[in-house]
């Protein structure tokens, strides 16, 4: 890294600068969260303000993944935080940061667990990803997003399904794009670059015993639409 | 087992604590912040929350409500940062054992990666927050806290052993707890010297997956046992794998240092200062070595940011002082360096015992370094008077900084009396006896040196033996005299302190409890555990001193279960 006096200032300002805009996201999101839960949603404003929480929650999703690179999350200089985690207060999680927005937007989100299952993981990675790839699901579904996690052959497997149209052939391709690390092109053209690219690089960090996490993309699953797949060794 | 999402928290029931009861102290320096925390909290149906927008505002409001939660940014622009303020509260007791404090910061940093820092939050949060992950984490504070109260409460009252066995009795039905079960129990058979198990509950926890605290205690564990190089490979391997894993650099310069490493030690802690140097012990660690190494530039850069650093920090030190005062006489700045020993007397005047005799010692050695023999000869007049007024002595390093100086200005007695002291309490520390016997030689003094030693080590055996022989042929009303009498003769000395509070324990045992017999073994039994942690002879009679005691009605702090 370049340690000249001025790359130094730069970062203070680009820390306390990040410090700031989540400050102000996060008045933005909860306050409009909160009017949302206030507001009967035959309001004629309820859709505009859905709008707006879908629009802040994108931004705030975009600046957390952009920090996490910027910190270079993938490597082993990232602060990686395993601890075990039962897994239905995971879900929970994820749910309840997400609940506003799904009920603004009329999406119904169905937890499939074992609560009790421990896993060993980063949980705000993870719920990060996953909120990520609900808030994904909730704009090309029709009415339904499922969260199921479970132990499949020795490795935790998160699916975020929906009942939409599916994905696009070349999302299903992005999505392998970002595990393999080939056709980065790919990635920023796509809208969703950011997004898989992050969680690819997620998954990665969760290594054991020689083995680490993957994220896949399909068509299927318990509703017949898009899934998002991460699974953690 | 399907749910949706109006019955959303299926595993945890959100009735499980009573949060509107609860008391909150919210800590942001942005206004916006406070209130959305505020409006989180009151959707919990609280009513009883404090704000403070600063970590000095606070430290205020802590000093006089005992809260229930504490929610604090980690930044709170000038002054305290929200560590500081943990530490300064759990320091001064200010916050309960059952107090939940959660860390709230924009950002994953390396200081919260779990084992890094000394004094943990019950959880971190990230922002943007959301109702549902602060419910969530609280929920699960108070659960980890329920399963550990017990242990806790053992464990402040230094009774590891019960602790460990408290830790034993959960561990297997458990689930999420369980690693962190093992670890408490880890640490708890550290602090008892009984390493075999301790490292048994580390291995445990490598079984299921490759903790970097796990693997770090492994080293520790080698280290205590000499093993140090075996120690340094594995912190090594800890830090290849994880970079930020700050503990194992402050772990591996130790090793370093315990080898005869410096130079290797002193690089190790200067990576540790860049990626994280805000910490008041790794810049005087760094400092301290750098100085000994004749580092000057590097000693001033850590002193200095020691000081810095410290300016908010409870945890601030005088060291950092003498430290920039040695320098300073280096440098040829005695002025200078006066200032930094007047600022120490300004800053700690108060608290610390030493601190006169320190800084009188630093200012002699400062004349000295310059090349003021006349000055640091009335320094090291002034130093000998000081130590006439008073009867008690210092920690050791502090009483041979002193006898160096003394020597050094041509003082004969005095360095003598001090260094005889060292000996008599420490009479079976091989190490220090060497250390001891080359000031001596230094001050020309070999043959008397060997002398004295000899003379003083059979002084404290001889203590020590007529205390055992009371105590073994039963007469143990004279042999608790006896041993009172030794421990104001020799108040430091590990095996007098542990053969004093044996023998007490023994005249209860035979004779019945009592409460100021008791109490007096307690103190005897912290005083040995300041000197050197983690001794096997601690634990067993701290257990067998607590078993003595009358059982209580109801544990202490009823706050606790009001749930």
């Amino acid at each position: 890294m370049d340690e000249s006096p001025r790359s130094h200032e730069l970062f203070l300002f680009l820390a306390s600068t990040a410090h700031d805009m989540k400050n102000s996201i996060s008045v933005l999101s909860g306050t409009l969260e909160r009017l949302l839960a206030d507001a009967p949603p035959a309001a004629p404003a309820y859709p505009h303000m859905a709008h707006m929480l879908n629009q802040t929650r994108r931004l705030n999703n975009q600046l957390m993944q952009l920090l996490a690179l910027y910190k270079q999350v993938g490597t082993s200089a990232y602060p990686f935080d395993m601890q075990p985690i039962e897994v239905g207060q995971l879900a929970d999680q994820v749910a309840a940061s997400e609940r506003v927005l799904l009920q603004s937007c009329g999406v119904a989100l169905e937890i499939d667990c074992d609560p009790r299952l421990v896993w060993h993981l980063d949980e705000d990675l993870i719920i990060g990803v996953l909120a990520h790839a609900i808030h994904n699901a909730a704009n090309y579904t029709r009415d339904r997003v499922r969260l199921a996690i479970a132990e499949v052959d020795g490795c935790l497997e998160l699916r975020v399904e929906d009942n939409g149209p599916g994905y696009p052939q070349a999302m299903l391709e992005a999505g392998v794009a970002a595990m393999t690390g080939l056709g980065g092109v790919n990635f920023l053209t796509n809208s969703a670059g950011l997004g898989l690219y992050f969680s690819s690089e997620v998954a990665k960090m969760h290594r054991h015993r020689g083995r680490h996490g993957t994220l896949g993309l399909e068509n299927g699953g318990a509703y017949g639409g898009g899934c998002f797949v991460l699974t953690l060794p | 087992m399907n749910s949706i999402m109006s019955l959303l928290t299926v595993s945890s029931p959100p009735s499980e604590v009573d949060w509107a009861s609860k008391s909150y102290l919210v800590v942001d320096d942005f206004a916006g912040v406070r209130q959305l925390l505020r409006e989180g909290l009151r959707s919990l149906g609280a009513k009883n929350i404090d704000q403070a927008t600063s970590g000095g505002e606070a430290m205020g409001l802590l000093g006089r409500t005992r809260y229930d939660v504490v929610l604090c940014d980690h930044n709170l622009g000038e002054g305290k940062d929200g560590q500081q303020v943990l530490e300064e509260a759990r320091l001064r007791n200010l916050v309960n054992p059952s107090t939940v404090w959660i860390m709230v910061s924009a950002e994953k940093s390396i200081e919260s990666v779990m084992g890094a820092a000394e004094h943990q939050p019950d959880a971190y949060l990230i922002k943007p927050i959301t109702e549902g992950v602060l419910l969530a984490r609280l929920n699960r504070v108070w659960k980890k806290k329920q399963v550990f109260r017990l242990i806790d409460q053992a464990y402040a009252e230094k009774d590891y052993l019960r602790a460990a066995r408290l830790c034993d009795e959960q561990i297997d039905a458990s689930g999420v707890h369980e690693i962190e079960l093992l670890r408490m129990k880890a640490c708890l058979m550290e602090r008892s010297g009984e390493f075999e198990q301790a490292r048994n509950a580390y291995e445990r926890v490598l079984a299921q997956r490759e903790y970097q605290w796990a693997r770090a205690g492994l080293a520790k564990l080698r280290m205590a046992n000499g093993e140090y190089e075996q120690a340094r490979q594995i912190f090594e391997g800890v830090i290849a794998e994880n970079p930020h894993y700050i503990d194992a650099y402050d772990q591996l310069a130790a090793t370093c240092q315990a080898m005869g490493q410096f130079e290797e030690a002193c690089a190790v802690l200067e990576r540790a200062a860049r990626l994280s140097p805000n910490s008041v012990p790794r810049q005087r660690n760094l400092g301290t070595l750098a100085f000994k190494l004749g580092n000057i530039a590097l000693a001033e850069k850590a002193f200095r940011k020691c000081v810095a650093v410290g300016e908010y920090s409870v945890r601030k030190t005088p060291d950092a002082y003498f430290g920039m005062a040695r320098v300073c006489g280096l440098k040829n700045d005695p002025k200078e360096a006066l200032q930094w020993l007047a600022a120490a007397q300004r800053e700690f005047g108060g608290e610390q015992g030493s601190l006169g005799l320190r800084s009188k010692t630093t200012e002699g050695l400062v004349y000295h370094e310059s090349g003021d023999y006349r000055r640091a000869r009335r320094s090291g007049d002034e130093l000998e008077a000081l130590l006439r007024e008073r009867a008690d002595r210092p920690d050791i390093e502090t009483c041979m900084e002193m006898a160096t100086l003394l020597f050094a200005v041509g003082v004969r007695d005095a360095p003598v009396d001090l260094l005889c002291y060292v000996i008599r309490n420490n009479h079976d520390h091989a190490v220090l006896l060497d250390e001891v016997q080359k000031l001596f030689e230094k001050a020309r003094m070999s043959e008397e040196g060997e002398e004295l030693i000899r003379e003083s080590c059979k002084q404290a055996s001889d203590l020590m033996n007529q205390g055992v022989l009371l105590w073994k042929t039963g007469k143990l009303r004279e042999a608790v005299e006896w041993m009172r009498n030794a421990r104001v003769a020799l108040p430091n000395n590990q095996r007098i302190l542990f053969n004093a509070a044996q023998v007490l324990v023994s005249h209860m045992q035979k004779y019945g409890f009592d409460a100021a017999l008791a109490q007096e073994a307690n103190e005897v039994l912290l005083q040995v555990d300041r000197l050197q942690p983690g001794q096997q002879r601690f634990a067993q009679l701290m257990e067998q001193l607590v078993a003595l005691m009358p059982k209580e009605e109801a544990p202490a702090g009823g706050a606790q279960q009001a749930a």
